[in-house]
Parts: C-alpha cells; structure tokens; sequence
C-alpha cells in the first residue's frame, strides 16, 4: 500500500555556488522531481560558505566537487560543520557525495608532490593524487537493498582513492572506479552513497534515487514502498550506455 | 633543404586534400595538414611569413568563428587578400591544412591577412609561430572538460603563451573578466570592447557562471549587473579590479528575432550605427570584437559596419533556411552558455506553434562527456511547452537529452526520441509549426545541415 507521506522533504545542496561542476546538480534535480511525481512536496535548501545548517532536520544532503580553489574553500567550511554531519550521517541521513565531494568525507588526500590534506576523516578511506587523469564512461555493478543492478556515468578524476573498512558501492564492469585498480566504485556506509560518477549519477539511476528517498522517508518514520514511476526512459538511456561498454 | 621540405610537404597535402575530396569523404579540414606536418614541421611559421600586412587570431570559447568570418569578410570586402580557416578547423593541423590547400606548391603566394581561428588549447603552440599583429579574445566559459579538466587551466593556457610572447595587441572582451584580467597579466597593450547595459539585463546568472571570483586576487567580485554568464559590469572588492568604460562600446542595444542593432561609440567620442542580421546579445558582442579589430586595422568605420550589415552566417551559427513557407533555424551547440543562448533565441521567435529538434552526439569533436546538459537551463522550457507540438531528441545520446527534459519538466508523451536524422528532420519540415530550429552537437550539425539544404532554400 503506498501511503503518502504528508511532510516536506528538505533537501539540502551543500555549496551550490562553488561546487557546480559536470552538471552534478541533476542529482538534486533527480531527487526533488522523483519526490514531486508522488506528490510529496519538497524544499529546497542551498547552503554556501558560512551559512548555518542543522543537517539534523535536513532528508537529503548533496555534496558535489569543484576545483581546487573552489574545493579548498568548502573544505575548511564543512570542516566547522563535521559534528553536526558525523551525527546525522550516524542517525542515517541519506547523503550523496559526488567526486571530489567523495574524496571530503575521507581521511586524507596525498598531492602527487607528497603533501597531506587532511579530509573530514568520516569514513574509512583515503586518496592520493595521480598523474594520470581517470576519465571516460563507465559502468558498474552495484548491491543496493539486497538488489543487484548496472549502473552507467562518466568519471574524470586524477585521485585514485582506497577503500578502508568500508565497503564499495559497486563492483567496476567498465572504466576505472576508485582506481584503477581494484575493480572498486565509490563506497557506502549507513544511507551514505560516496562515488565517482557524473552523469549526472542519479537521472540516469532512478534505482538510487528512489533508494534514497525510501531510505529517507524511513528515517521520519514512514517506511512505506514508493509508488513506482514510469522510468522507460531512464532505462533506455542507461541500457544504450551499458550496451555500448558491456556490448 | 626547409624550402624542399617545405615544397614536398605542400604537394602531399594537396594530394591528400584532392583524396578526400574525390572520395568525398569528410571535410578533409585534418589529414592534409598533419601530413604536410610530417614532413616539414615548420608549414605553419613558412606559410606564415608570406603575410604581408598581418597575422589576427581569434580565441575565446564561444564565437570564435563567427568573430574571425567578420574581421575576414570585411578585409576581403576592403581589396585585401585573405587567407582564412573557415568553419571552426581551429586545431593546429587545421590551421596547417589551410595553409596547404591556400599556399601555391613552390609555398609562394602571399597574402595581406590572415584571420585564423584557435582552439585554446592550440593557441599557445600557433602563437609560437606566427608573427601575430593582433590577438582576439571573445569570453572563457566551461566548455568540453574531458578535455581541459577545468576553466582556470584553459585562462592560464592562453594566458602564459601570451606572457611569453613579444609584442602584441590584444583586442580583449572588456564585460568578461577572465579575459579582461589579461590586460594587466601578460603585460600586452590591449583594446578593450564592451556593450552598455542593455534594458533587459534583469538576468542574474544561474549556477552556469564562472567569474564569482576575482581573476587577480581571488576575493569575491561585486556585480552592479550582467550581461549573460559572467558578462556585465563587475569590481573585485579585493584588488579594485573592475570593468572600465571600452574603448569600443556598443549603445542602446535591440534585439529582433532576426537581426540585432546599437550604434557604436569609437574613439573617443566618435558614433555609428550598426545592424546586422543575426540574433543574439553573443552576436552583438561577436561584432563588436571584430569591429574593435579592424578600427585597429584602420579600416573605415562606415566600411565596417556596411559590410557587416550583409553578413551572412557560418554553417549551423543560427542558420536560417526556408522550407515552402516555413522558416527553418540552424544552430550549434556545444557549451552551456551557448546552449542557454539558443533556447533564448527559440524562445524569442513569434512563431507559434514551433518545432524544436536536439541532436546531441558524444564524438571527441563534441566533447566525450555530455553532463554538460545538466548545466543548461532547459527548465525555462517548462512553463512555456505548450508553444512545442512535441520536441524530436535525435543523436547518438538521443535518450540522454530526452532524459534531461524531462528532468527539466517537460512531459513524457511531448518527447520523440529519433535517432536517424533524416526522419528527425522530416519531422521538422512536415512538422505543424510555423516555424522550425535545430539545436545540434558539432558532429551532428554536419549531417543535419546535408540533409536541409538538400531539400530547402538557404536565406
Ligand atoms: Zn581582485
């Protein structure tokens, strides 16, 4: 039965005005259209550089990347907001970090020259710079609620990141993931989704998506089945990708 | 032994180019020239010097061809000869093919100009060879970042080749500051050209925008207005770097939906007016460069603008066609703020109802990576879809551009996705709407554009 949840989703895009590369604000597009299809109503929250934001009260937090400067920038901004983050990513508050935002929530970055940027030391991996740029489409296999699926983006990252105690998002059909290396994509803890994909990830993968809304409605206790959309589209797009590179 | 070189080197060229154009096969704007290259490495430094009067390149990321196509047109229009790379072969073997195919086999025909076009990422290693008398600089916005990484990298690029290089004149986008700043970073006397503030310039740049931050120190700029993107009058509140009056300045801007117009204020206090029959506040600014370029060329300014008045576009650079009666719009994209200007410009036409066709391809000439779509702001498309019949999403990545509108709001059943072209364009020449455009990737705007004028009349 598909009751409706009668709140409002907030949603929450951290930094906007600095992190707007690859088009990776379609991820919140994905989740506030996907939200608005069911007829749950949704707000929208843009936090930029010293703005106060309770991430308690928030149902899905977007962190995206930008360039250096730029990342530099929310790096020591976000690292005044790291308790309030820690405890909310503990009370399962669905977050999706994209690229460099994914290499934030980390331990360390190491520059190719040896230097050590501290992450926000969240989650249990760590990065290090590369001289080599990883970029081109990719498609991957990833477990989301006990569920096998293939999902397709575009990488472009020179960091080649490794997974501690931490488990990937997905397994790499096509492309390079983490590294390069280690067939690993992106990582997940609790309702964090950590990874490399542009794409934008989400439109593409309405599968994420709605995991991620499930997840947060789950949260404010209203653990019910999403009603289903009509995705033929989105399918047709990541089946045309997934054919292409999986032939 | 360079001049034997050099001769073989055109004769294998030339031999490539009558290949291609035998087989037909491509526009042949790359092979003859990487070949000539082989050969004699130096094709494009020899062609060079048989310049006469001088060398103008053309780089920015948007309107590079169209600017470079004006400063030409009126040159050629003023009794020069003009060596020129038209429609936008704008790496270094395209500059190398023109000199291949415009050179005569001893390597000695000369010329009085040149106006070459060049991809940013080119620009350093031409610049290297050629004696350069003027250097165009249209605007910087995000453009194909699989290949650049990212913006900052692609100022520096052009910027440090311009640090390195002897004495130039820089004819630079005075409303842009990342062009503007390389007035005072490379050390390079510079002309500056700009447009007033236009009444509608109510635009306040959505997530598009670069420019947030001073080019020169880094603290936040302070805009009392924009253009577009990040065009308009800007000050850092660091540095006190700002936008200062042009040198060429365009007044009291009109946009029709089919030609543009403002009087021009040149030196000093000087004004004439100008109307060209192409849309769009990017084109006004095209003109502009150019204008500024040839008033340092010292060409009359009523020749200018008389010649300007008849031009005629490049290939997909907001084409106009007519099909029976109806008109049929052409137009590349490849960026986000050239995109956001297409939509505006669909958006402008009075025809009602429209036909409204994407061809979105991911070829390396296109740029790879296509989340660039995200960045574009279709969602001002979704109050107004009722004025589309339906909207054909055609291209190798049809589904993608299918999926981003509808992500941007537009209904399901109102998208068609269509893949071949020559059904997606028949669906705009037999479509019920008074009028038809075509927004198109660089490697789909080939194909597309056979197709058209094939079956309809070019304006
Ligand atoms: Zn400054």
């Amino acid at each position: 039965m598909h009751r409706e949840f009668k709140g409002t989703f907030k949603i929450c895009h951290l930094y906007p005005d600095l992190l707007n590369l690859y088009g990776d604000q379609g991820n919140v597009a994905a989740i506030t259209r996907r939200c608005q299809w069911r007829g749950i109503e949704t707000e929208l929250h843009f936090v930029n550089i010293g703005d106060m934001v309770d991430f308690s009260e928030m149902d899905f937090v977007f962190l995206g990347g930008g360039s250096d400067r730029e990342q530099n920038l929310m790096a020591a901004d976000l690292a005044e907001k790291k308790d309030s983050l820690w405890k909310a990513i503990e009370d399962n508050l669905p977050i999706l970090a994209i690229c460099g935002g994914y290499q934030l929530l980390g331990k360390y970055y190491q520059t190719i020259e040896g230097k050590i940027i501290p992450g926000l030391d969240l989650l249990d991996f760590h990065t290090i710079g590369g001289e080599k740029r990883l970029i081109g489409n990719i498609a991957v296999e990833i477990q989301l609620g006990g569920e096998s699926h293939k999902i397709t983006g575009f990488e472009n990252h020179s960091g080649c990141t490794f997974l501690g105690d931490i488990e990937p998002l997905g397994i790499v059909l096509s492309g390079y993931g983490n590294n390069g290396k280690d067939q690993r994509e992106g990582a997940q803890y609790k309702n964090v989704i950590a990874s490399y994909l542009h794409g934008p990830l989400l439109p593409k993968n309405p599968l994420i998506t709605d995991y991620l809304i499930s997840r947060a409605l789950e949260r404010r206790g209203h653990p019910w089945n999403l009603k289903p959309l009509d995705d033929s589209l989105e399918n047709a797009a990541n089946e045309f990708m997934l054919g292409r590179m999986l032939g | 032994m360079k001049k034997i070189r050099l001769i073989t080197a055109l004769i294998l060229g030339k031999l490539a180019l009558l290949m291609i154009k035998l087989l037909g096969k491509g526009k042949g704007t790359s092979l003859p020239g990487r070949l000539a290259l082989k050969i004699s490495s130096e094709i494009i430094r020899l062609g060079a010097l048989r310049v006469k009067k001088g060398i103008i390149l053309v780089t920015g990321t948007n309107g590079k061809t169209t600017t470079n196509n004006m400063i030409a047109s009126v040159l050629e229009e003023s009794g020069y000869r003009v060596l020129i790379n038209r429609e936008g072969a704008n790496l270094v073997y395209g500059i190398a093919t023109v000199f291949v195919r415009e050179m005569d086999i001893w390597g000695n025909r000369s010329f009085d100009y040149a106006c070459l076009e060049i991809d940013e990422a080119a620009f350093p290693v031409v610049l290297s060879q050629v004696d350069a008398g003027c250097v165009v600089i249209t605007n910087f916005f995000r453009d194909q970042l699989d290949r650049f990484g990212e913006l900052d990298k692609t100022v520096g690029i052009v910027a440090n080749a311009l640090k390195n290089y002897k004495k130039t004149r820089l004819v630079l986008n005075g409303d842009d500051p990342l062009v503007a700043q390389l007035g005072r970073t490379t050390g390079q006397s510079s002309i500056y050209y700009g447009l007033e503030k236009y009444l509608d310039s109510h635009f306040v740049p959505s997530s598009v925008s670069e420019g947030k931050f001073c080019p020169l120190c880094g603290q936040k700029l302070d805009y009392s207005y924009y253009q577009y993107s990040q065009l308009g009058s800007y000050s850092c509140t660091g540095c006190g770097f700002s936008r200062l009056k042009p040198d060429i300045e365009g007044i009291s801007p009109q946009f029709k939906s089919y030609s543009t117009s403002c009087l021009i204020e040149y030196s000093s206090s000087e004004r004439i007016k100008l109307d060209v029959p192409i849309y769009g506040i990017y084109n006004l600014y095209n003109t502009l460069a150019a204008f500024a370029t040839l008033n340092f060329l010292q060409i009359n300014a009523q020749k200018i603008v008389d010649t300007l008045g008849k031009f005629k576009p490049a290939t997909g650079r907001m084409e106009i066609f007519k099909y029976q009666d109806k008109s049929i719009f052409l137009h590349l994209v490849k960026n986000p703020t050239g995109f956001n200007q297409g939509l505006k410009a669909v958006l402008a036409m009075s025809e009602n109802p429209l036909d409204l066709m994407i061809a979105i391809n991911d070829n390396d000439a296109d740029g790879r990576d296509i989340s660039w779509l995200w960045d574009v702001d279709f969602e001002i498309l979704e109050e107004c879809q009722e004025r589309f019949l339906s909207i054909v999403c055609s291209g190798i990545r049809a589904e993608e551009i299918a999926l981003r509108l509808k992500y941007a709001g537009i209904r399901s059943s109102k998208l068609l996705i269509i893949k071949d072209y020559n059904c997606a364009v028949e669906m705009m020449f037999e479509g019920k709407g008074g009028g038809a455009y075509i927004l198109a990737t660089y490697t789909a705007l080939w194909p597309v554009e056979r197709i058209i004028s094939q079956n309809a009349q070019r304006i």
